[in-house]
């Protein structure tokens, strides 16, 4: 398939693999479960003068709840491992849910939920949720740690914030709020294994007066996996009442700046917006209606 | 009937074990001494005039042993239709002219693939653009530019069956209705991408292992090409990972392996990518399909004209078999007294489309049932029951073409709406959910010679020998529709042996008997069924004259072969083990083995096929009303393929068939711009995965095919037909949308919703 031919490297630590990252500049590229990085020099999309794995680094591979402060999950943890996590299933279902929804099961055997955010696909299917629940991104480079939100982190297909020679080491998902939802929505022409053609994740909070908190997430109708900030703003602070909802979704639809691929026309991707808006909504509603009584 | 123990039995394949666990030897599984890799060149232009080529820069390259271009080659032009040698319009590799993205320039072998890739990338062509045109409407217009110049009008091909008067028919209709049909190209997607291996040996003769369903045709058209003789040319087929109809005629690579290899004296192999299948590999015909049809106030047929343009790409490829049969097939299933179709197949700046499963029937029935279903509606019927009305029976003829020797349609229907409460489902259904009615009729292989063969259609041999053992030989190729498992079978009945008594040899064109025209057409249980029972009754004549004369029986006798004896039919007390049967008959001949040959040719069998499969299918949907998404919920399927051989290989096929036609209807699809394929990856050819096949229930028909091996027909490619109208049926009974234009999607549907 491939005549690529490069330097590969598999450090033991965290330190080691950002210098190693470093020094080799531009053309080197890191590999965790390589199901997108293998894809694209096969293809000869890119033409890496090294490969730096992170299969070596036992610390990254980990995935840790605290009940006082979240969840977070390694740059090593497989997506098969987020989508049958107990911790995550219970606290976290939409989480393990859009892990479990991610391509198919052998790519998920290998596949990381880190490298799905760093590989930037605008329709990577668990950046919605994990926005949308205010998630957090860990980023290790030469001055040592830095956090960024999750919704700051994409930069443009392909593109994020990670500087040369820095490692995404772990995504952060703080608490859900206690009357809160969480739900991801997401449809492609092909049923079951397929890449997303829209996704939307959702969590509203609710307290006694109405939404505390909305937000709501898109995917693959923009550059980036993008904030439906106005949409939000229909529904904060208001009772979620159906038409309201069904507002706000016209109102996502309309912020959404979809184009027209091979996988869905712009029109038709603006109109899902609409319907996968409105159901993470009222998805969202159930459990948060549950919980807050 | 005649009954065996083994025939409509479960019997595992053959081959199901060694392909579950890696040990099947693929084409490029293959390794020789020496071998060299080769890759190709391909035309990044859809219409160009070739200037001048450079491949110095490429042969220059170290590890490169050989690079070819059209200039080095005979220039010996080949195609399927050798009857009729205008037909074929294709070069190895290009000559003066490029015809579509794709089309190949040059070859080049070198040490390992890497090299050989780079090497492409040294080649220096120069282009004078030609304009281009990619749809057939543009195509037959004046003016348009023409891709061949022996064929100035772009119509390659120009077929008409008429019968019957249909302006009377016409005339004599009360209700008449004209709609136009569009479908579209679908990929073969075999999941083996083509593969091959030539050697030459030190007279210059080439053994070659690839991936084909049609040894013998590559073997004869190889040879022309090269300008040697058939015997000069050894075809062996390896396992072989699905055809499909794509693996039916001489591909590029294989010539450019068997050339390459005279010229370096080491074996070559060709292995393409998927990228280079879905860019540049055959395809289904997209047609444009008018049809007219007029029914009598009762729901009588009374006459159909048919119009199809088939959108051929840049070469013939399979397109007048394609042309020929979707005419075929649009007098099928009904009785239309009064019949005529025309069709065109025109040549466009696209791959070549060509064989595919169903070959003309999946368009050309998405149309008539579709219309079907169209007029029950506007004539207020059930759609079953205006099936029913019309439906072909066991003895029709289609006037100069066919008899219909064998037809279970009208059980078909009754049991696929009983199977489905079609009656209760049709009538009660929430918005969203709907069930409908597709059928199809199919050819169990042709009859009219186009490839001009010199043989028998099919041959077998088969050896018997003392120790009670059978070697069954014979050039039918098993590419995984398990051909070799159905051949044993019907042998194993023949003589009264066991699967495990009978050792196969298949598909070799220097060892197993002369011919075979190869597996398509659903041609081989049938075809080759027969020869091997003509064999098997030549070996049992000298089996039963032995034991006659060594147990001393009256002459009044009948004797059969059965569980491992040669005995007066029900006297196996009476009998001689097979063995010893055999060594008796090579002990009267002084040593000489016992060997037979069989072959089958259909004879007096009109212009079609010596028989004819029929089913019915419904489908039930669930149609998202918001996203416009469908998702098949159920398909049961009744169907009439004769005696059942393999009942688990039946099955198969009918799933491997819903497979196929549920991408047809709903998801797969090229996506084209300038007559270029951008989705060229499994990830954006939407071909259905396993998670996306919806359950089924089916039931066989049982008829009895005088003309078929014990009773059988064809199995394999007339299920992918129904499929496609009968999911649109049922997204039309669910949403009120009605396709004519395939695939169905959820943008369609929603701008229908939104009217």
């Amino acid at each position: 398939m491939s005549r690529a031919k490069f330097e590969y490297y598999a450090p033991g630590t965290v330190e080691e693999a950002s210098r190693l990252l470093l020094d080799a500049g531009k053309g080197a590229f890191l590999l965790a479960g390589g199901t997108d990085l293998l894809v694209k020099i096969n293809h000869e999309m890119i033409h890496p003068k090294a490969v730096v794995s992170l299969n070596a680094i036992k610390e990254l591979d980990f995935i840790k709840f605290e009940r006082n402060k979240g969840l977070t999950i390694g740059a090593g943890a497989r997506l098969a491992d987020v989508e049958i996590h107990p911790d995550i299933r219970r606290r976290y279902p939409a989480v393990a849910y859009a892990a479990s929804v991610t391509a198919n099961t052998q790519i998920r055997n290998m596949g990381t939920v880190s490298g799905n955010l760093c590989n930037a696909a605008p329709s990577a299917e668990n950046a919605p949720t994990l926005i949308a629940m205010n998630a957090e991104v860990a980023l290790y480079g030469k001055d040592g740690e830095r956090r960024l939100p999750l919704e700051e982190f994409f930069k443009g297909p392909g593109l994020t914030a990670l500087e040369p020679g820095e490692i995404l080491t772990s995504v952060f998902v703080p608490l859900p709020p206690a009357g809160s939802g969480v739900s991801y929505q997401h449809i492609s022409a092909r049923g079951k294994v397929d890449i997303s053609a829209v996704c939307v994740g959702a969590m509203v909070s609710l307290d006694k007066s109405g939404c505390e908190d909305v937000r709501i997430a898109l995917g693959a109708v923009a550059p980036v996996p993008m904030r439906a900030l106005k949409a939000e703003r229909v529904l904060k602070g208001k009772k979620p009442a159906e038409d309201l909802v069904e507002k706000a979704a016209e109102q996502a639809m309309k912020e959404a700046r979809p184009i027209s691929d091979m996988r869905a026309s712009a029109a038709y991707r603006k109109t899902m917006v609409r319907v996968l808006t409105r159901r993470a909504l009222t998805e969202a509603l159930k459990p948060a209606r549950k919980k807050i009584g | 009937m005649k009954s065996y123990s083994i025939i409509g039995e479960n019997i595992p394949r053959n081959d199901g074990q060694a392909k579950a666990t890696g040990s099947a030897v693929y084409a490029d599984d293959i390794k020789l001494q020496g071998m060299l890799h080769g890759a190709l060149l391909r035309s990044p232009l859809p219409h160009a005039r070739i200037a001048r080529i450079d491949v110095r820069k490429a042969a220059a390259l170290t590890g490169v042993k050989c690079v070819i271009t059209g200039e080095d080659t005979p220039k010996i032009r080949y195609g399927n239709w050798r009857l009729f040698p205008a037909t074929q319009d294709e070069y190895p590799l290009a000559v003066d002219k490029v015809r579509f993205i794709g089309d190949e320039v040059a070859a080049v072998a070198a040490v390992d693939k890497d090299i050989a890739r780079e090497a492409l990338e040294l080649i220096e062509v120069e282009y004078e653009e030609l304009p281009a045109v990619f749809d057939v409407k543009a195509s037959i217009r004046k003016g348009a530019p023409v891709l061949h110049e022996e064929t100035p009008s772009n119509i390659s091909v120009d077929r008409k069956i008429q019968y019957g008067d249909i302006n009377k028919g016409f005339a004599e209709a009360d209700y008449v209705r004209e709609d136009t049909f569009t479908v579209h190209a679908q990929s073969h997607a075999y999941l083996e991408p083509c593969s091959c291996v030539a050697q030459a040996d030190l007279d210059g003769r080439i053994t070659i292992w690839t991936s084909t369903q049609t040894p013998y045709i590559v073997q004869c058209l190889l040879a022309s090409t090269l300008g040697l003789r058939e015997n000069d040319i050894r075809v062996i087929v390896p396992y072989v990972g699905g055809g499909f109809g794509g693996k039916m005629e001489l591909r590029p690579w294989e010539f450019c392996s068997a050339f390459m290899a005279r010229m370096t004296g080491r074996p070559v192999k060709f292995t393409l990518t998927r990228e280079e299948e879905l860019a540049t590999g055959r395809r289904r015909h997209p047609m444009i399909l008018k049809s007219k049809v007029g029914f009598k106030k009762d729901g009588t047929l009374t006459a159909k004209d048919l119009k199809i343009t088939l959108d051929g790409g840049a070469y013939n490829a399979m397109g007048p078999t394609a042309t020929f049969l979707c005419g075929n097939f649009g007098a099928m299933l009904y009785r239309y007294p009064n019949y005529r179709f025309m069709g065109q197949h025109v040549y466009t700046n696209k791959p070549p489309a060509s064989a595919m499963r169903g070959f003309g029937a999946p368009q050309s029935l998405f149309a008539a049932e579709s219309q079907m279903n169209m007029a029950a509606e506007e004539l207020g019927v059930d759609p079953i029951e205006l099936r029913i009305k019309n439906a072909q029976v066991t003895g029709d003829t289609i006037p100069d073409v066919a008899v219909i020797s064998s037809c279970g349609f009208i059980e078909s229907l009754k049991e696929a709406a009983k199977m489905s409460s079609w009656k209760r489902k049709r009538k009660n259904m929430k918005p969203g959910r709907g069930v409908g009615v597709g059928c199809y009729s199919f050819i169990s292989g042709g009859v009219f010679n186009w490839f001009n063969t010199q043989y028998p259609f099919s041959a077998a041999e088969v050896r018997a020998f003392d120790d009670g053992t059978v070697h069954l030989l014979t050039m039918a190729t098993d590419i995984g529709q398990g051909s070799n498992t159905a051949m044993k079978q019907i042998l194993a009945a023949e003589l009264g042996l066991r699967m495990e008594d009978i050792r196969v040899t298949s598909a070799d064109t220097a060892m197993t008997p002369q011919a075979d025209l190869g597996s398509w057409g659903s041609r081989v249980t049938l075809m080759n069924g027969n020869a091997v029972i003509d064999a098997a009754g030549k070996i049992k004549k000298e089996l039963f004259g032995a034991v006659s004369a060594r147990k001393n029986l009256n002459v009044i006798y009948e004797l059969e072969c059965k569980d491992g004896v040669v005995c007066p039919k029900g006297r196996p007390d009476r009998g001689v083990p097979f063995g010893e049967a055999v060594a008796m008959v090579q002990k009267a001949n002084r040593g000489e083995p016992l060997v037979a040959r069989g072959s089958y040719t259909p004879r007096d069998k009109g212009l079609v096929t010596p028989a004819f499969s029929f089913g019915a299918q419904v489908a039930e949907v669930d149609v998202d009303m918001e996203t416009g998404l469908v998702k098949v919920e159920k398909m049961w399927t009744a169907h009439d393929c004769g005696t059942v051989i393999n009942h688990m290989a039946v099955e198969g096929q009918l799933e491997g068939s819903i497979h196929m036609g549920l991408g047809y209807a709903l998801t797969e699809q090229f996506v084209m711009k300038d007559g270029k394929t951008l989705n060229t990856t499994f990830l954006d050819y939407k071909m259905p995965n396993a998670m996306d096949m919806p359950p089924g229930e089916s039931v066989c028909i049982e008829t009895y095919e005088e003309e078929g091996p014990l009773g059988a027909k064809e199995a394999g490619e007339g299920l992918v037909s129904p499929t496609a109208p009968a999911i649109a049926d049922a997204v039309f009974h669910a949403t009120g949308y009605r396709c004519v234009d395939l695939p169905i999607t959820p943008e369609k549907i929603l701008g229908h919703l939104k009217k």
